[in-house]
């Protein structure tokens, strides 16, 4: 009943997400907020599978956001590159990027491979300032709008309006990917070794290789969100290595609840929501942002969804079996 | 490059580096707890400290305690909300709370001092000390002399003391150091408000060396990582020796290399140790 369910729920919600700006008045600014908050979500997405699924703490995942953007930017502005060819690039780049970071750390535990990656943030981040290859402080101007254009069919993205079917299909996709790695033998293998390393190592699997997989699928989607950032801003500079992103990522990581498809993209959709259209100035907003992610985690762990299940079984009086079945123990 | 010049340099650095990292050696040493927020604390430590000299017209030796209280609060106020996380050891909350409460320590800073750059001028830092053709200002002997002032007591406080025994059980195994009766949360608490004094007196003593700016904290910290990793995690001693190592290091690198790229530079050196010494320098020894 459930599954018959969701073949006409899926493209139903998916439906009402396209045409979700228009419902909301299609201005500019609409369409702006919800093109921003589709590809935040997706770079959300890869940190989710990180902290969610590994339970490890990578810091460094604005610089794969930063990879796909820059890569973009250089190609397209230096040599007059497409959106086929940025794309594949993004993608290859952060997974040598990736690849070199997930060798240097594979051994590093705990806090010590947080320290590390919120390193490579931060050293990622002078080097962008400094370095004329890819702009200094000035950063990379001139981006051309998107275009796409695949066998005669014209597929070009100038303005927000016209990027938005671009960055609803990519959350789409990432949405799919999520989801299948979930299913997937390395999806509960890296959950394993996240829950119970002795017991994943009896069975075979080892979990160094499984971290350095996890982060060579995760960093793509990342990098991919960075890639049509580039795109929607039209210039990239070294501000896309700010805190700001990977305060949003945590935040979207852990606010509705962790392992939950949606929940990345909900709480994106929250922040956004609040920065676009109650904003009470940058820094107000940074307060704002900040304190939602500490309250999140020390005062409701679980999440919204967690908070939800608590005050539904303390109304309840009883053990709710939704607290059973929590998505987590549902794969494991 | 002058090269006694560089020599000064690089140990008024080493010693600034030991003296802000000092807070989170005791943090990780004691209770395995690391703080992102460090690098926002010390920029909150400059800037209460300029904001008493320059607004409130106070005497820097009025500011530095004001500076030193204001850390203390912050650090109390950090870990109450984290004690729960703390003491299930639950890292990966701990490690995105602390990044939690830098970013709206950034914030508040610049609603509160605003976002420009200011110079925190102290009367020692306006004052130099020549030796030859090679300087360095009061503020620099200021810093090498607390800094050294402020390890000894630390080390002499853990090892001899009996809050220093409390606290080295806590930090071996803190369930059975509960068992023994001692008050954990305290102990975690204490942790914390040291911290965030250790790191506000940094603020106030080493701040004036640079322009200040409410966005420093983010890279700040950076040198702190490598001066902990390097030291061995939690060892005192192993904390100065290798933020002096880091300071001549630094300078060195400035003066021959490039300046832009010191950070990058040290970062590479941290890499290097992980990859070669996982348990750092000094491992083993407390």
């Amino acid at each position: 009943m459930m599954t018959r369910f969701r073949f006409l729920l899926v493209p139903a919600l998916a439906a009402l997400l396209f045409f979700a700006p228009v419902i909301a008045g299609g201005s500019g600014a609409i369409y702006s907020a919800f093109v921003l908050m589709a590809i935040f979500a997706v770079m959300a997405y890869g940190l989710d599978l990180i902290v969610s699924d590994l339970g490890e703490v990578s810091l460094a995942h604005t610089v794969f956001f930063a990879v796909g953007s820059y890569t973009t930017a250089l190609l397209s502005t230096r040599l007059g590159a497409g959106g086929w060819t940025t794309l594949v690039a993004s993608l290859a780049a952060a997974l040598v990027f990736a690849a070199l970071l997930g060798l240097i750390t594979l051994r590093l535990r705990e806090f010590v491979f947080s320290l590390v990656t919120y390193a490579i943030a931060v050293v990622a981040a002078t080097v962008a300032q400094n370095w004329s290859f890819l702009g200094g402080s000035d950063g990379l101007r001139g981006i051309p709008p998107l275009d796409m254009s695949i066998l005669g069919i014209t597929l070009k993205a100038g303005n927000d309006r016209e990027i938005w079917p671009f960055a609803f299909v990519l959350l789409c996709v990432v949405l799919y990917l999520v989801e299948r790695f979930r299913r997937s033998r390395l999806g509960s293998a890296a959950i394993m070794s996240h829950l119970n390393p002795r017991l994943a190592i009896m069975s075979g699997v080892d979990p160094q290789a499984v971290r350095l997989k996890v982060f060579l699928f995760s960093a793509p989607l990342t990098a991919a969100a960075g890639w049509l950032y580039a795109y929607q801003r039209a210039y990239v500079s070294a501000d896309i290595l700010d805190s700001y992103f990977l305060i949003l990522m945590l935040t979207a990581v852990v606010l509705i609840g962790r392992r939950v498809l949606l929940g990345p993209l909900l709480a994106t959709v929250l922040v956004l929501s609040q920065e676009k259209f109650l904003s009470l100035g940058g820094y107000a907003d940074k307060i704002v942002l900040g304190s939602v992610l500490v309250a999140t985690l020390a005062f409701f762990p679980g999440g919204l969804i967690g908070l939800f299940h608590r005050l539904r079984s303390a109304l309840r009086a009883r053990p709710s079996i939704a607290h059973e079945t929590t998505p987590l123990d549902r794969t494991v | 490059m002058n090269f006694g010049q560089q020599l000064i340099n690089g140990l008024v650095m080493g010693h600034a580096f030991a003296l802000v990292a000092i807070g989170w050696t005791v943090l990780l040493g004691v209770a395995r707890l690391v703080n992102f927020g460090h690098g926002q604390m010390y920029m909150l430590g400059a800037f209460v400290t300029w904001f008493a000299i320059a607004t409130l017209g106070m005497p820097y030796l009025v500011a530095i305690p004001m500076a030193i209280v204001i850390g203390v609060l912050v650090g109390l106020l950090m870990q109450r909300i984290m004690l729960q996380a703390t003491i299930e050891q639950n890292l990966v909350s701990i490690m995105i709370m602390t990044l939690g409460f830098g970013y709206v320590l950034h914030g508040a800073a610049a609603l509160f001092f605003g976002s420009t750059g200011q110079i925190l001028d102290t009367p020692l830092s306006s004052k130099e000390i020549a030796f030859g053709d090679l300087w360095m200002t009061w503020q620099d002997a200021a810093i090498i002399g607390v800094a050294i002032i402020e390890f000894i007591v630390l080390k002499l406080i853990i090892d001899r003391t009996r809050i220093g025994r409390l606290v080295r059980m806590v930090a071996e195994d803190p369930k059975l150091a509960e068992l023994a009766g001692v008050n954990v949360r305290n102990v975690y608490l204490g942790v914390f408000a040291f911290e965030g004094a250790a790191v506000a007196f940094a603020g106030a003593m080493v701040g004036p060396r640079t322009p200040i700016l409410t966005s420093m904290g983010f890279d700040e910290v950076i040198m702190t990582f490598v001066v902990v990793v390097l030291g061995g995690i939690g060892s005192v001693t192993g904390s100065y020796l290798a933020g002096i190592a880091l300071g001549l290091f630094t300078a060195f690198f400035g003066a021959m290399v490039s300046p832009a790229y010191t950070t990058a530079a040290a970062f590479v050196v941290l890499i290097a140790v992980l990859v070669l010494r996982p348990g750092g320098l000094a491992a083993g020894a407390r």
